[in-house]
């Protein structure tokens, strides 16, 4: 369960990143959180590994409250929680199983991370992270040889890898095609639905986000403008969110 | 210039500097002419004693060879030892001085002030204040060597940290890895194939470098090579750049070879 109380971020330069933010999540909830560029969709998502930092009020994931975890705590806390970027942010020059193994990092000695020396159990427990997308065949293949939507899928079992219980996914079609956006919004949904790993995932696509999450998180400014089903955002809704905007569809 | 449109608008050019700089470098070469003596006359009356000294060259004493092996295998091993030990050294200098890694401006320009203060260093000096502290002989050549080669990997090596992509190194990090663990993870094998490219091609330098260093008695070609230019065995002189060169072509060949390989 993740729950903000009175959250506040205040970034250095004085900009307010997030407004006295109350929030639950559930294990195992599908949320979408949709909002114009800036909005504060981002800094909403990365308080709950503690990339940022909040400034006021408190956040609690599975009774851990965040702002109090340093070091080797942090590290800890962080392993059970995955990450998906917009730009996959994988390393390119090496290969798809070399990447997946990466989420095991923080468990193994240093000599082994500098050699590149992984257990075998790993490997396996990699190869079957990658059967769960669908890209075991390219297990050995280096990643700059992929093409997106595959790239996005070793994200995916790179953080499947870890076994997390939550998922935070930034953007994570952003750049992609529409076909490709559907396949790994499929993956998504099925992974929360078969391990009950819970989902937040910034979207600007709201079609999909409509069709995939269970729950819509509306922010505006900082602010919580809307939170409820995502069978109930309708015109009204999407125009308060987006504060009468031209709202980015998307054909698939 | 001013040039006026039909329309009547008016653009202006400025007016070329070139000439400037032009008349600037014929002046400053002709200064270097006067301070440094140079004279063509000299060097078109005892040009010929070049090809005289490159004559008596021929043909090279096959017989000196023997002589030959054990101080070129010495220039090699000065070369490779020296530059395996100058780029591991870089490595975590370069690292600290790289401000994608590190965030605090002080650490960072001390290392780098650090960086280029050795590289500034001659190799020749190096070698020389070397022998003075460990004594004559190749342990002060490989000394130079890795004086150099850290400075210069070290250079190289933090520009292409800073270019890197961080993507892979804040995912790492936000799945729970210290920030070491997310560089060996995420950035070494980004950086790995080029700063061995690096390393290698520093390692070809080093080669002709350490034939030099002899010279100032750290071993190494340069010491016979100074010696049979003083007895002026010219014949052994050419046997002794043969080696080298012969020498040299196949190490940049393996280097190249490897190189390619890598990117």
């Amino acid at each position: 369960m993740i729950k903000f109380e009175n959250v506040t971020k205040i970034y250095p330069n004085g900009y307010t990143g997030l407004k006295d933010i109350s929030l639950t999540i559930e294990q195992g909830e599908f949320v979408a959180i949709i909002g114009l560029s800036g909005a504060g969709k981002s800094t909403l998502i990365r308080t709950i590994n503690r990339v940022h930092d909040i400034t006021k009020g408190k956040l609690t994931v599975n009774d851990i409250d965040v702002n109090t975890l340093k070091g080797k705590a942090l590290r800890k806390f962080r392993r059970g929680i995955g990450m998906i970027f917009q730009s996959f942010n994988l390393v390119t020059r090496t290969s798809v199983i070399k990447n997946v193994l990466t989420s095991n990092v923080p468990d193994l000695p240093f000599w082994r991370v500098l050699i590149g020396a992984y257990p075998k159990s790993q490997k396996i427990a990699a190869l079957e992270a990658l059967d769960k997308v669908g890209i075991l065949d390219k297990a050995f293949v280096r990643v700059d040889h992929l093409s997106g939507g595959q790239q996005q899928r070793v994200a995916l079992a790179r953080t499947l890898a870890q076994n997390p219980q939550i998922i935070l996914a930034d953007e994570p079609v952003a750049a992609l095609d529409p076909i490709t956006a559907k396949q790994v919004m499929n993956d998504f949904k099925r992974i929360n639905k078969e391990m009950n790993i819970s989902i937040l995932i910034n979207i600007h696509h709201v079609d999909l986000a409509l069709e995939y999450a269970d729950r819509v998180i509306g922010v505006k400014a900082g602010e919580i403008v809307y939170d409820g089903p995502s069978n109930q955002v309708d015109q009204l809704v999407l125009d308060n969110i987006y504060g009468g905007q031209e709202i980015g569809k998307m054909g698939a | 210039m001013k040039y006026t449109l039909s329309n009547g608008k008016q653009v202006e050019q400025k007016r070329s500097k070139t000439i400037f700089i032009v008349l600037a470098v014929i002046a400053m070469s002709w200064i270097s002419v006067v301070m440094t003596d140079f004279s063509f006359k000299v060097l078109f009356e005892r040009g010929k004693r070049f090809f005289d000294i490159l004559i008596s060259m021929w043909p090279p004493d096959i017989g000196y060879l023997k002589f030959i092996w054990t101080p070129l295998f010495d220039t090699i091993k000065m070369s490779l030892l020296g530059s395996a030990i100058g780029s591991l050294c870089a490595i975590p200098f370069a690292i600290l001085a790289s401000s994608n890694i590190i965030h605090n401006k002080i650490i960072i320009s001390i290392i780098r002030l650090f960086l280029s203060l050795v590289r500034t260093f001659p190799t020749l000096v190096v070698a020389l204040i070397a022998t003075y502290i460990v004594g004559l002989g190749t342990l002060a050549g490989t000394i130079a060597i890795a004086v150099f080669t850290f400075a210069y990997v070290g250079k190289i090596l933090y520009e292409q940290i800073e270019t890197v992509d961080m993507g892979p190194y804040e995912a790492i990090e936000s799945f729970g890895a210290t920030k070491l663990m997310a560089f060996t993870a995420g950035i070494l094998p980004q950086i790995l194939p080029s700063y061995i490219a690096n390393c290698l091609f520093c390692f070809e330098g080093n080669v002709r470098y350490a034939a030099l260093l002899g010279y100032v008695g750290a071993g190494g070609l340069g010491l016979i090579l100074n010696e049979k230019v003083s007895w002026r065995e010219y014949q052994s002189v050419g046997m002794i750049l043969v080696a080298l060169f012969i020498s040299v072509m196949i190490i940049e060949a393996i280097s190249h070879y490897l190189r390619k390989k890598l990117t």
